[in-house]
Formats: C-alpha cells, sequence, structure tokens
C-alpha cells in the first residue's frame, strides 16, 4: 500500500511549525539559523511530494534550488554571525538591538 | 615550408618576450643584439621561404583552430605567396638594417630595452598581418601594428608632444580598425567565410559591382586609409614623427604604413568585383600624392618633410593599386622601403650631429662633416625624385605609365602624378640643397661628427638597395598573384621616361635656383603668393578644421554632459530618491524594536496571514474571498 | 512502506524537537544532522534520488560541517536559561496551534488538486533520475539556474567580504 501525499504534506507541516516555534524561542544566533535550516527542509519535502505525486520534476527542480538558496544563505549569515562575536563576543540575538531607535 | 611560416613568427616573438621580461636585466650590447638579431633570424628563414617560392610553390597551412562554434570558424593558418613573400623579405630585410642602425642611434637612451622590445613587437604584428591566412588574424596584426605604433610614437612619454601625437595617431588608427572589422562583419554576413582561399572563391557569388561588395571594398578602404596615412585621415603622421627617428624610418616609411596598399592588393580580387570602390582608391591616392608634395614643399622640419614625401609616395601605390597596376603598387613600395628608410636613417644621422636640432634652416654644408651621411642622401634624393635608372625611376614610372594608359579619370590622375613627380624632384632637392648645401667648408666650426659605423654600414647597404632595387624583376615575382601585365612597346616605354626625367629636371631646376642660386627670389616669390603659401605651410588647415568640426565640439558636448546632465539629471535623480528614503526612514524606524526575535514574529505572522488568504480564495475555509 | 515512513515520520519529529529544545549547540547541530539524514531517506521514499544524493552532500555535508566547525571555533556557552522574558512562550505557543490546526484542516477536508504530468517514476527510472533532472534543470529551468549560480557567486563575494573587514 503506497503512503498517502497527505502524510508527507502533513510531517512536512510539522516540521515547518517547529522550525518556527524554534526560530521563535531561541537566542543563540547560530540555533536560530538552525531552525530555519529546519523550515527551509520542511518545505523541500513538501515539494519533493508534490513532485512524486503530480508525475512532474518541477517539485525536486525547486527543491534543488532551494538547498542551492539555502547554502549561500548560510555562508553569509555565519559569515555574519562570525562578525558580530568577534566585535562584541556576543551570543544573544536579543542583545543585538543596536539598531534601535 | 610548412614549418617556416611559423619560424619567421617566432624570431620576433622570442626577442619581444626576452626583451620584455627580462631586458633591464641584461647588459646593453646583448640588448640590442638580441633585438636586431631577431629580426636578422627571421630575415634568414623569409630567404628560405623565398627560395621554395620561387620555386613555385606557395603555403596555405592551417596550424590550429582557434575558433569553432557553428558555421564561424575561424583558423590560424598562414598564407604564403610572392605577395606575402615580398612584404615578409622587405620587413624582416629593412627591418634588420634599422634595427642595427638603432643600437647606435639608441645607444645612451635610457629606455634600450623598451624600445628594442616595441619594436620586435612591431615586426611580429606586422608579420601576422602580412602573413594571415584569414581575416581574423590579419585584423589582430593591424591592431598589434597600432599598437606597437602607438607605443613607439609615445616613446619619450616625458614629452607632451609625443603623448598627444601618439594619442592622435591611435584614434585615427582606430577609425581604420572599426572600418576593417565592420568590413570582415559584412564579409562574414554575406559569404560565410573568413579565410583568404574560401573568399576569393566565393566572391564571384556577389552580383559584380553591387552595393554589398562596394562596401565592403569602401569599409577596407577606410582601413587603409587611416593606416596608411591617406586623405582624409592623413594628419597623424606628421605629428607621429616625434617619435625616435628609427621608429620613422621603420614604422611610418617602410612598412606599417604601407599596409593599406598590401591590404588593397590582397584584396584585389574584390576590388577587381567593385570597380566603383578601386576607383576611389585611385583616386583617394592620386589626390593625396599631389596634396602631400605641396605641403612638403613649405616644411622646414626634416623629418617632417620626409613624412609628407612618405604620404606622397603611398598615394602613388593606393593610385597603382586602385587602377588595377598591382605588381607596379607593390613594386614602388618595395624602392620606397629601401629609399625612405635609407633617407630617414639618414637624417637621422643629421639631427644627431645638430643634437636633436631638425629645422633644415639651421644646417647646411656637410659634406666635410658628414661625408657618408651626404652621399647616402644624396643617392636617397635621387632615387626619390626620379632620376635615370635609380630605383624609383622604375617603380614610379611604371605607376605613371599605367595611369596615362587608362581612359576615363584615370588618365587625369596619371597627368596628377605626373605632376606630383615634379613637385616631389622640387621638395627633394629644396631639402637637400637646404639642408646638406653643396659647398666644401674646409675649416667646419660646428665640429660635427659622423655618425658610428654601426649607423653607417647599414644606411650604405641600403643606399647600395636604392640604387639597384629597380632592376629586381617585382612584376614577374609577382605574376602568378596579379596576372601577368600588359608588354609596354620600347617607343612608350622611352617616351613617358623621357617625359618624367623632363619633369623630374624642371623640379630640380626650380629648387636650384630658389636654394643654392638666388635665395634672395625664393623670399620675393614667397611673398607674392604669399596667401597660397600660408595655405601650404599650414597643410590646408586640415588639423585646425578638425579640431573646430570633431575636438571642440567633442569636448563641449562633454561638457555639457558632465555639468548639466551628470551633475543636475544624473546626480538629482539619485541623490533625490536618497533623501527621500531618508526622510521617509526616518519616520518608519519609530517602529522598530531593533530586536531579531519581533521582526521574526511579525514575519510569521504575515506568512500566516497569507496562507489564511489563499485558503479563503480556495473556499478551504468556513468562510470565502472572491467568487 | 508504510512501517517505514511511520519510523522515519517519528525519527524526524524527535530530532526535529532536539534541534529546537537541546541547549548546547552542539546537540542543536547534531539533532539538525540526523533530521536531514532522515529526510534524504524520505526524498528516497518520494523517488527523488537526485535530491537524496543533494541533500546529503549539501546539507549534511557541507552546511552543517559549516555549523559545526563555527560552533566549535566560537565555543559558545548554553543559554542559561530558555526563557527570560515572558512573552515569546505565549506567541510561539499561539502560532503554533494556529499553523498546526490550519495546516490539519487543509489536509485533511479537501482532497488536492492539480494536473499530474507525464513523468511517472516509472517514466522517470526509464531514463534515469539523475538524468531526467538534469535535463529539466537545464532546459526549462536554465534562467533559474544561472540566476542561482549568480547569487552563489555573490554570497561568496560576500561572505569573502564579510570575513575580511573588523567591525569596530
Amino acid at each position: 500500500m503506497p503512503v498517502p501525499a497527505y502524510s508527507f504534506l502533513m510531517l512536512s507541516g510539522v516540521l515547518f511549525t517547529m522550525g518556527a516555534i524554534g526560530f521563535l524561542l531561541r537566542r543563540n544566533p547560530l540555533v536560530v539559523f538552525m531552525c530555519i535550516e529546519l523550515m527551509l527542509n520542511a518545505v523541500n519535502l513538501a515539494f519533493a511530494a508534490m513532485s512524486r505525486y503530480l508525475n512532474s520534476l518541477d517539485g525536486v527542480v525547486f527543491a534543488f534550488l532551494v538547498i542551492t538558496v539555502a547554502a549561500a544563505e548560510v555562508v553569509v549569515g555565519i559569515a555574519i554571525i562570525v562578525q558580530v562575536y568577534r566585535a562584541g563576543r556576543q551570543m544573544d540575538v536579543d542583545e543585538l538591538d543596536l539598531m534601535k531607535e | 615550408m610548412d614549418a617556416l611560416g611559423p619560424l619567421v613568427l617566432l624570431a620576433p616573438l622570442v626577442g619581444f618576450l626576452l626583451l620584455a621580461l627580462f631586458g633591464r636585466l641584461l647588459p646593453r650590447p646583448l640588448v640590442g643584439w638580441i633585438g636586431a638579431g631577431a629580426v636578422g633570424l627571421a630575415f634568414v628563414f623569409a630567404l628560405a621561404i623565398l627560395s621554395q617560392v620561387l620555386g613555385g610553390q606557395t603555403l596555405d597551412q592551417t596550424y590550429f583552430t582557434w575558433w569553432q562554434s557553428g558555421d564561424f570558424f575561424v583558423p590560424f593558418n598562414l598564407y604564403l605567396d610572392p605577395l606575402s613573400t615580398l612584404m615578409i623579405l622587405v620587413i624582416t630585410g629593412i627591418g634588420f638594417m634599422i634595427l642595427v642602425y638603432s643600437i647606435g642611434y639608441m645607444g645612451s637612451d635610457p629606455g634600450f630595452a623598451r624600445f628594442f622590445a616595441y619594436m620586435d613587437l612591431f615586426v611580429l604584428s606586422m608579420l601576422l598581418l602580412v602573413m594571415s591566412g584569414n581575416l581574423v588574424w590579419l585584423i589582430i596584426g593591424w591592431a598589434g601594428v597600432g599598437l606597437s605604433s602607438y607605443l613607439l610614437i609615445g616613446f619619450w612619454y616625458e614629452r607632451t608632444s609625443a603623448v598627444l601625437a601618439a594619442r592622435k595617431a591611435f584614434v585615427m588608427n582606430t577609425i581604420g580598425d572599426v572600418g576593417m572589422v565592420f568590413a570582415a562583419f559584412m564579409i562574414f554576413l554575406n559569404l560565410h567565410v573568413l579565410d583568404y582561399r574560401g573568399l576569393f572563391s566565393r566572391v564571384h557569388l556577389l552580383p559584380k559591382g553591387g552595393t554589398v561588395i562596394t562596401v565592403i571594398c569602401l569599409l577596407l578602404l577606410v582601413g587603409a586609409v587611416a593606416k596608411s596615412a591617406q586623405l582624409p585621415l592623413h594628419t597623424w603622421l606628421p605629428d607621429a614623427m616625434e617619435g625616435p627617428t628609427p621608429v620613422s624610418a621603420l614604422i611610418h616609411a617602410a612598412t606599417m604604413v604601407t599596409a593599406g596598399v598590401y591590404l588593397v592588393a590582397r584584396m584585389h580580387l574584390l576590388y577587381d568585383w567593385a570597380p566603383a570602390a578601386a576607383t576611389t582608391v585611385a583616386v583617394v591616392g592620386g589626390v593625396t600624392a599631389f596634396f602631400a608634395a605641396t605641403i612638403g614643399t613649405s616644411q622646414v622640419d626634416i623629418k617632417r618633410i620626409l613624412a609628407y614625401s612618405t604620404m606622397s609616395q603611398i598615394g602613388y601605390m593606393f593610385l597603382a593599386v586602385g587602377i588595377g597596376a598591382y605588381a607596379a603598387g607593390m613594386f614602388h613600395f618595395m624602392t620606397h622601403a629601401f629609399f625612405k628608410a635609407l633617407l630617414f636613417m639618414a637624417a637621422g644621422n643629421v639631427i644627431h650631429a645638430f643634437h636633436d636640432d631638425q629645422d633644415i634652416r639651421h644646417m647646411g654644408n656637410l659634406r666635410a662633416g658628414l661625408p657618408i651621411t651626404f652621399w647616402t642622401f644624396l643617392i636617397g634624393t635621387l632615387s626619390i625624385s626620379g632620376f635615370p635608372l635609380f630605383a624609383g625611376f622604375f617603380s614610379k614610372d611604371e605607376i605613371i605609365r599605367a595611369a596615362l594608359s587608362a581612359a576615363g579619370s584615370e588618365f587625369w590622375l596619371g597627368i596628377l602624378a605626373l605632376i606630383t613627380a615634379g613637385l616631389t624632384a622640387f621638395y627633394m632637392f629644396r631639402l637637400f640643397l637646404t639642408a646638406f648645401g653643396w659647398e666644401w667648408l674646409a675649416h667646419d666650426e660646428r665640429h660635427l661628427h659622423e655618425a658610428l659605423p654601426v649607423q653607417t654600414i647599414p644606411v650604405i647597404i641600403l643606399a647600395a638597395g636604392a640604387v639597384v632595387a629597380g632592376y629586381i624583376p617585382v612584376a614577374k615575382f609577382l605574376s602568378p598573384v596579379f596576372g601577368h601585365a600588359a608588354e609596354v612597346g620600347a617607343a612608350a616605354f622611352w617616351g613617358l621616361a623621357a617625359l618624367s626625367v623632363l619633369v623630374g629636371l624642371i623640379g630640380f631646376f626650380f629648387a636650384y635656383l630658389l636654394y643654392a642660386r638666388r635665395p634672395e627670389l625664393a623670399v620675393a616669390w614667397r611673398t607674392r603668393i604669399a596667401p597660397l603659401h600660408a595655405l601650404v605651410e599650414h597643410k590646408y588647415y586640415i588639423d585646425e578644421l578638425y579640431d573646430r568640426v570633431f575636438v571642440r565640439p567633442g569636448f563641449a558636448l562633454a561638457r555639457f554632459l558632465n555639468d548639466v546632465i551628470e551633475t543636475r539629471v544624473i546626480d538629482g535623480a539619485v541623490n533625490g530618491l536618497a533623501d527621500f528614503v531618508m526622510v521617509e526612514a526616518r519616520e518608519f524606524r519609530l517602529i522598530q524594536t531593533g530586536r531579531v526575535r519581533n521582526y521574526g514574529l511579525v514575519m510569521l505572522g504575515g506568512a500566516l496571514g497569507v496562507v489564511l488568504i489563499v485558503a479563503a480564495f480556495l473556499g478551504y475555509l468556513p468562510f470565502r474571498l472572491g467568487g | 512502506m508504510v512501517a517505514g515512513f511511520a519510523i522515519l515520520a517519528v525519527w524526524e519529529f524527535l530530532t526535529a524537537l532536539g534541534v529546537v529544545a537541546f541547549r548546547r549547540p552542539i546537540y542543536n547541530a547534531m539533532s539538525l544532522v540526523a533530521n536531514m539524514l532522515g529526510l534524504a531517506v524520505l526524498f528516497l521514499l518520494l523517488n527523488a534520488q537526485f535530491l537524496f544524493a543533494a541533500q546529503i552532500i549539501v546539507y549534511a555535508g557541507a552546511v552543517m560541517v559549516l555549523f559545526v566547525f563555527i560552533i566549535a571555533l566560537l565555543n559558545p556557552g548554553p543559554e542559561l536559561t530558555l526563557e527570560r522574558r515572558g512573552t515569546e512562550w505565549i506567541y510561539a505557543a499561539v502560532f503554533g496551534v494556529i499553523f498546526a490546526v490550519l495546516l490539519g484542516a487543509l489536509l485533511f477536508n479537501r482532497s488536492l488538486t492539480g494536473r499530474p504530468g507525464k513523468l511517472t517514476p516509472e517514466a522517470i527510472n526509464a531514463v534515469g533520475n539523475v538524468q531526467s533532472t538534469g535535463a529539466a534543470l537545464y532546459t526549462s529551468f536554465l534562467l533559474p539556474v544561472e540566476v542561482t549560480s549568480v547569487l552563489l557567486l555573490v554570497a561568496a563575494v560576500g561572505a569573502v567580504y564579510l570575513a575580511m573587514r573588523r567591525i569596530r
């Protein structure tokens, strides 16, 4: 018996929600980043599932592009984190409020 | 033969690389002999090619594929036939003489190694230009000689005038390069070939005398005119005399400036197919020959007189190739290379003796002080003036004869060329009698020193060439390329010879009268025709005309763009936008908390909102939006 | 098939919880690695072998190595408390519930719509998954691929610039 598409989408939704909650709760910028990755992965899962059940490769291609964009994002994000850390040894996103009026 | 072609190119390439990379580390004598030796070696290879070409061989060898994209195919192939062999021999042979001469002439210059590196680069580019078997490499060589010409005119870059002259030459040449490139585009678009063999075999597919072939030939002519300093792109050549004298001898007299003649001769099948364009070539050449000769009569700078003389002689060559007398044009190219290189090098010796003074009015009576230079310059003068049995006599007569025997407008160009021959004798003897004189000064107070043997020996060799080059059967050698020239009857030959000698003698007579016998007459005549003299002396005000028409409006436009468009419109828009953002940002900033997680929260809320709206539209919720 | 999916779903849930809940960043990272490996296997279940490979190479390989490396370099301590100010818990809970309810409602109440294409798993496997993905990437999706490559270049340049400069 094949796994219904709904189950993949449900799992994707659950993972996305967990990532979002982690994103809201955690203060370590590295962990915040990991939660974003988790959300992106959840989206990829949804893409791949729809691609499979709609008999098309478009979803796979988009998932691949998401992976690429995520890699680019991590590179820049981590460079920023390292710079912030070097500047003030700050590992709490709540302390980074220089932009505040 | 396959290997000889690349070897000819390799010799100057190695010389250039050695000198460019290690020139400053090597001892001076070695630098000079590497620079000259590389070209000498190329000359030896060229002689080997000559022996095989004389045996009836030609070469069209593809060595590698440079580009291949669809049907756009650019090979690196060399095309060696009698025409390119003649060019190679002149370039390397005369180039070797001039480079040996430079060892002495440039001996005390701090940029010694740089000079020889540039010269080898020039020889390499020029060889590439004449040996290439396709239009792309032709254009690469074409641009390469333009570049090395630019570098060498501006060789003394601490002189403002040299830098300006170099820039002027480069801009003028670039106009020509654009013409060349467009011609290549049109050829590829219409015939889908870029190599000569394919091009020559497909030319007849175009309608004869049609617009396409005529436009192609005229575009090629733009390139030829710019490179060869013909009207109306001639103004750079006199200024190019700012470069060292060996440069003027090699690039701006013997070889590079004749590239335009080579181009038309190489593309002669195209010009045969476009009679209107060929006539244009002839008219440009004939008019330039006369025009430049008139300016030459009024100048006082020894190198500038020679520069105008070069323009005038190249005008002869253009006239020849324009009326289809290709062999005659190439013959004159060869003899001209001998006597003009000789004249420049001898002039260089004089300039050195007078400590870089180039005004002929400050010279005079050099027979005792500079005997070798004196006699060799005299030989060059006789040759260029068409004195019987000297080289210039044969080649120039052949051109004039070809023009006079043609019907229609070419006949009048022949008459013009004949008049120009008289003018040539006049201005060359004016130069000779003023700068060298005839008086023997037993007690010369000026303590002039004859140049070093390394300078005088090449000059003597070229002087020998300027006497005997006329006996080389160039037309027969080139007959595989251009076909056999029409036989000339003895009566016509000697009749014209007598006529041109007579014209030359008239020119000589006036020069002798005005500049040796009765100088006061020259002053009197000059005042009588003052407006005309001023016109000629100022080179028909063409520099001034170009300045008014092109340069100043260009500067004005640039200033307008910079002062008005740039500052008001562009900067105004950019700064205005920035100011707007600043003002708005100052207001919106107040709603920011500065805390990353707050932003994340709002973002998620927004995403949720989007999902809700989409869901509502699609009917997944208890209530519906839209239809 | 179903049993496999069930095990993987539980695995995914637990590791995702680990990413969110552990206090030491290195544990978070390790959980994320485990999560991504599980996801890669899910891709296999979905007949997306190419994504499987890309997921392992790019995410589990490159990205996570970077994370772990940075954690080792900066050596941040654990967060002392997960919560210092009270409000985020409430927001997170509210959002989580709404999201979950919404997604559940969407998934269970209505059938999915969409026009199925021709590339059934059998058709794809006849050519080869990587070949057909590659063909799609370099034909119909060429522009996005090119734009992405520019993005990667910009990201690389930006990272170099950021790493070079010291913020004072």
